[in-house]
């Protein structure tokens, strides 16, 4: 018998009883809905967060480095060394001086040693308008900022950038208004009396306005300016207090031949722990992952409660069916093709499953997903994405743990014998 | 032509072993209609599931077209079922909610009978049986006589050489069994196929060229029409 005929006589056969087909094909379903959606939700997480990487990140560049603290118990007392430490919150970070990235610019591989910081101005301000708090960022070209007015090509010792939040705050009437205006800075003299500060302002032309951005996690709410600027106004709010000539952390640009990894190591080898973009995304990515497995440990679990109902409605159906198998083997059908025909009703049951499943969750995750990254307010990014190959093989694998499931059955009707089934009375 | 040889067919084991078939031997010539006529447990099914392939017994030779089909595989008593017999049953066993049209088509499904060609041969055995216009009901709105009539074109659509026919008329009422009848006899001389009819109904067995009597899985008598 052919395959084709088998599979049209298996289809017709679920056709008869309608009902018992829909209802075993609805628990498979649930089982395909929970898998395909939290694929989709792991696809579009790990796309969200490749985005906030990528639109914050240079894969050729390495980034926290921090001189390595081995074998430092945090539980127990240390001893005193004279490297510069910063406490945040209980965190201890060593602090970098102008020695280390001295030491790192010579690093082979290392193209160009970048320190971070952040400088916190007295305020910030502009003739005629109210003083505003703020935080200065150094300008980093690798991450993609979206902007409102201006750019950062042009960016040099006298350019900053503000965001749209500070453009409005400033009193600029709208973005393209702004450029080319001048704001100050008022930074406090290190050292000098907390009581009678004594301040100094730097002045700036305004070269870009940046949107708050959906992915971005820097410029949102910081000033930026290249980072010798930003050197010059640390060092005058610094001078002369424990912390000057100190860093938070440096990141490292790899030369264009030279591998992350490879400098990885070496910076390693030179006393300096780092990360590359990858290191920070993999914990992104494992935490997304985690979450994702949960959920389809979900959908599997629902997926095998349906297999003993593909199992237990299979037999149901041979047993109904007995005569009708008897006439098919007294008529010269194989034992495979029988069991094939009763294997292939398995496979329609799953495929109908696996598709009612798949449309629903397909369905249910674009409708939600607007109304999800409203909620959230991350713009308009899709935390929902349906590959169509993950449903595809979805399906396809719920077809074959269906037809696994129909073996039983299948054997038991392949296994009757004609002579018994065709007994009347 | 079908020759039995020194057939034995014991069910159960040791004490309870009960003996269906007890060295039964005849010959059946081509394009003849035999009649095996019984009592219930006289071992005329057996015999006939023997003839077709679907029970083996453990002693003897039947030999149908110069082959014993006792010792032949499972794949090849499959082929012989599907090419060479077929069957009508008492109680019909036409599959209820499929159409005329699908019962039809089974055992050319089997056989593997190419999609292209069957639907002249499907049309012819349903014109036969003169169902052609139910080619489209369901199988369960026909009388009874017409769901045997269906049964007889699902039978003959594959050109079967031998027609095995257990009871056929006994579900019907005498009217529609005369009908059934004179479709398989007139099959039968038209065709020169031979139609093995199992019964207990004289009547029908009179109309048959020979009849075989079985009693306690032994041949009686066989009596010839000619």
């Amino acid at each position: 018998m052919k395959l084709r005929d088998i599979t049209i006589r298996a289809g017709r056969s679920l056709k008869h009883a309608k009902a018992r087909t829909l209802l075993t094909s609805l628990a498979i379903g649930v089982g395909a809905f929970t898998i395909v959606l939290s694929l989709a939700v792991g696809a579009g997480g790990r796309q969200y967060a490749a985005n906030i990487i990528s639109s914050n990140t240079n894969e050729k560049a390495l980034y926290n480095i921090s001189p390595k603290q081995d074998g430092v118990d945090s539980s127990k007392p240390k001893k005193y060394t004279n490297a510069q430490i910063a406490n945040y919150g209980g965190y201890e970070m060593v602090l970098l001086r102008q020695s280390d990235l001295d030491k790192m610019a010579k690093v082979d591989g290392v193209k160009s040693v970048m320190p971070y910081f952040t400088v916190s101005p007295k305020y910030v301000t502009r003739e005629g308008q109210e003083k505003y708090q703020a935080s200065i960022e150094p300008f980093q070209s690798e991450v993609k900022l979206e902007y409102a007015a201006g750019n950062a090509n042009d960016i040099d010792k006298d350019s900053i950038i503000i965001p749209d939040d500070y453009r409005e705050a400033l009193g600029f009437k709208n973005a393209s208004d702004a450029i080319g205006k001048k704001v100050q800075i008022i930074i406090e003299k290190g050292g000098s009396n907390p009581l009678d500060p004594e301040i100094k302002a730097f002045e700036y032309n305004i070269v870009g306005v940046n949107k708050k951005p959906a992915v971005a996690i820097n410029g949102g709410t910081t000033l930026q300016m290249t980072s010798g600027n930003m050197k010059i106004i640390n060092d005058y709010n610094l001078q002369g207090t424990p912390t000057y000539g100190t860093y938070l952390s440096a990141s490292v640009m790899a030369k264009d031949d030279v591998d992350v990894d490879t400098v990885k190591t070496n910076l390693d080898k030179a006393g300096y722990e780092s990360k590359t973009a990858e290191d920070l995304m993999g914990f992104i990515f494992q935490f997304i992952n985690v979450l994702q497995a949960i959920l389809i440990g979900f959908g599997a679990l629902a997926v095998l409660t349906s297999v003993f109902g593909i199992i237990n409605t299979q037999y149901i159906s041979v047993l109904e069916r007995t005569q009708q198998i008897g006439l098919m083997k007294a008529l010269g059908m194989r034992r495979r093709d029988v069991g094939r025909l009763f294997k292939l009703e398995a496979a329609w049951v799953g495929f109908l499953g696996g598709s009612i499943g798949s449309i629903l969750a397909v369905a249910g995750g674009t409708i939600a997903n607007p109304i999800i990254s409203k909620a959230l307010k991350i713009g308009d990014v899709s935390l929902i994405v349906f590959e169509p190959l993950s449903v595809a093989v979805v399906v396809v694998g719920l077809v074959v743990v269906s037809v696994v499931s129909g073996i039983l059955p299948a054997r038991k009707a392949a296994k009757l014998n004609p002579i018994e089934a065709l007994r009347t009375e | 032509m079908i020759e039995v040889k020194n057939v034995t067919k014991t069910y159960g084991k040791k004490n309870n072993a009960f003996v269906a078939l007890d060295n039964v031997s005849f010959t059946i010539p081509d394009g003849a209609s035999v009649a095996i006529l019984g009592k219930s447990g006289s071992g005329k099914s057996t015999l006939m599931h023997a003839i077709s392939g679907l029970d083996k017994p453990e002693k003897g030779e039947i030999i149908i077209d110069g082959k014993n089909i006792l010792a032949l595989n499972q794949k090849a008593i499959d082929k012989f079922r599907s090419r060479t017999i077929s069957f009508i049953f008492q109680s019909f066993f036409v599959q209820a909610n499929e159409s005329c049209y699908d019962n039809v088509s089974l055992p050319l499904e089997i056989s593997g009978t190419a999609v292209n060609r069957r639907k002249k041969r499907i049309e012819d055995a349903l014109t036969a049986v003169e169902l052609l216009d139910k080619k489209k009901s369901r199988a369960r709105d026909l009388s009874g006589g017409q769901k045997q009539r269906l049964a007889v074109a699902r039978a003959i659509v594959g050109n079967p050489r031998i027609l095995f026919a257990d009871e056929p008329t006994g579900n019907l009422d005498s009217a529609t069994g005369q009908v059934v009848e004179d479709l398989l006899f007139g099959y039968n001389k038209d065709n020169d196929v031979t139609l093995i009819v199992v019964t207990h109904d004289p009547d029908l067995a009179k109309r048959c060229d020979i009849q075989i009597h079985i009693k306690d899985g032994k041949i009686e008598s066989i009596e010839g029409n000619e």
